[in-house]
């Protein structure tokens, strides 16, 4: 299980290091997919599948979807693919940096971090992310408000970016 | 911009500081940090010019980093300690992320190389927003965990800052990035007296917020973005112009004028606890930030601009009179009596 779970933040890191060697989104993306597939695998791990279930939905079928539609829409001539010298020579950097910080984060004691899992045993059994969940619609409501207001924020921020007809930050649509 | 839009961002911004500043849990400051973040992003690029668009790109990925970094923080320390109290940060490693974060988000060097940039790419009021009330939710944060930061760390980073926002300052001609170099020398001497007296940290923000709001307001009046223009506009406001030369003395921290408050009161601190080296250099670094205001006050007060004798002087266009530019000016100009209270208030 420890293997599995070391497995999975290996698998993790690697995917992000994909994303951040890789300029082009279209093949930059599968290193996002990677990560938030054994970030999911991570949190299933921990027990908490409700959290990771939700994970998958929203990043990966909500997110990614739109960004995809969206990088479908830029066109790029001569994308950067994964046997570009750029490419391999940003992961080869990358993988070297984390390296190193690994073996001197094991000098410093880095290493010393616990896994453990978020689920109570017994008689009375509370599900951790189910009911963080259901406590967000209870004693957490100022929380929500705060939450859903900054998510309509966003798309405020966004739509106020891009408005089209030249007034908006991209001034070629 | 849309009217509906303004109101959205202005509440936004208002509605992310209350929350960071009132929060005592670390997940809420976190919000309120990012509310802020998102919110001013379309205010920086408003004009939708590249460069300004670039200015928004740089602060939102600086911020959403710092930001990543604060959660970090409290994550590792709610880890270790098992509570998100946000005056309860114990873990030394926390803290120094935490550090790290807000270094980031206020432009202390070694972190400043977005502030220049992204101030020159907003508008004025943009400008004076990005200078005060935005560096007010992580100086909160810093203010609540200042007894278990690391001395020298901040000591070092205030140094730093000091000497690097004088010496970039002195080859500049525009207006915004002359200010924001200012702030981060202002921002070294808020964070050298940080871990020793919170209070008088604050009291230095406090009193840099109305003295440079007083400025970018009297900037914004005669719509100076360069010395060139600064030099030619006396014509249009000569009372503004000879006070505006009097608050920009004052942020050099010159006597009798207020700016001179919280250098005194922060190298006395400092002597008190045995730091007197790290004072005589804090005092010293901020000659360099003096040229670059005698320069800006004595632009603002030349009556003869090197231009050639037969050009156009813009002569008395019709004023508003401008209340808040006027009771800064006068708070920035006239507070230093006040000391002994000052500092028993703040």
């Amino acid at each position: 299980m420890t293997y599995l779970m070391f497995f999975l933040g290996v698998c993790f890191a690697v995917g992000v290091l994909g994303v951040a060697s890789n300029p082009s989104p279209y093949y930059g993306v599968v290193g996002l997919v990677l990560a938030s597939v054994a970030g999911c695998g991570w949190l299933l791990g921990l027990g908490v599948s409700f959290v990771a279930l939700v994970l998958f939905m929203v990043y990966l079928g909500g997110m990614l979807v739109v960004f995809v539609y969206s990088v479908a829409l830029a066109a790029e001539p001569f994308p950067g693919a994964w046997g570009d010298w750029r490419v391999i020579g940003c992961a080869v950097a990358f993988v070297a940096i984390v390296f190193g910080g690994l073996v001197f984060g094991g000098f410093m004691g880095a290493w010393k971090f616990g896994v453990s899992t978020v689920n109570n045993v017994g008689v009375f059994v509370v599900r951790s992310d189910f009911s963080g969940v259901s406590m967000f619609y209870s004693h957490g409501a100022g929380m929500f408000l705060v939450a859903g207001w900054g998510l309509l924020l966003t798309l405020f921020v966004v739509l106020e970016l891009v408005r089209g007809l030249s007034r908006g930050a991209i001034r070629a649509v | 911009m849309n009217p509906y839009a303004t109101s959205i961002m202005t509440f936004s911004l208002i509605l992310g500081t209350t929350i960071t500043i009132s929060s005592n849990h670390w997940v809420l400051a976190w919000t309120g940090l990012e509310i802020n973040t998102l919110a001013i992003i379309p205010l920086i690029a408003k004009s939708h010019h590249p460069r300004a668009v670039e200015a928004a790109t740089k602060y939102f990925l600086t911020q959403a980093a710092a930001s990543a970094l604060v959660l970090f923080s409290s994550m590792t320390n709610a880890w270790v300690t098992g509570q998100w109290d946000i005056t309860q940060m114990n873990h030394p490693t926390s803290c120094l992320l935490l550090t790290a974060a807000i270094a980031i988000k206020l432009g202390l060097v070694p972190f400043h190389f977005w502030f220049p940039e992204v101030l020159q790419g907003s508008p004025l009021m943009t400008a004076l927003l990005l200078s005060t009330l935005m560096k007010f939710p992580p100086l909160t944060l810093l203010l609540l965990t200042s007894k278990s930061l690391d001395p020298a760390l901040l000591t070092a980073m205030a140094l730093a800052s000091t000497a690097l926002g004088g010496w970039m300052g002195l080859n500049q001609t525009q207006t915004r990035k002359i200010l924001a170099f200012s702030s981060i020398s202002h921002l070294g001497w808020i964070a050298i007296i940080l871990v020793y007296s919170p209070k008088l940290a604050l009291l230095t923000f406090y009193l840099y917020t109305i003295m440079t709001s007083a400025v970018f307001l009297a900037l914004n009046k005669i719509k100076a973005l360069n010395l060139s223009m600064i030099m030619t506009s006396w014509t249009k406001t000569p009372v503004l112009n000879a006070t505006l030369m009097l608050v920009l003395l004052s942020l050099a921290g010159l006597p009798p004028l207020t700016g001179f408050m919280p250098k005194w009161l922060i190298i006395q601190e400092l002597t008190k606890q045995e730091m007197t080296p790290a004072a005589m250099a804090i005092a010293m670094l901020s000659l360099l930030s003096l040229f670059f205001y005698l320069r800006l006050a004595y632009h603002s007060t030349i009556t003869l601009p090197p231009n050639s004798s037969n050009h156009m002087k813009q002569w008395y266009t019709s004023k508003t009179p401008s209340t808040p530019t006027a009771v800064l000016a006068s708070l920035s100009i006239l507070l230093l009596p006040l000391s002994p209270m000052m500092h028993a208030i703040v």
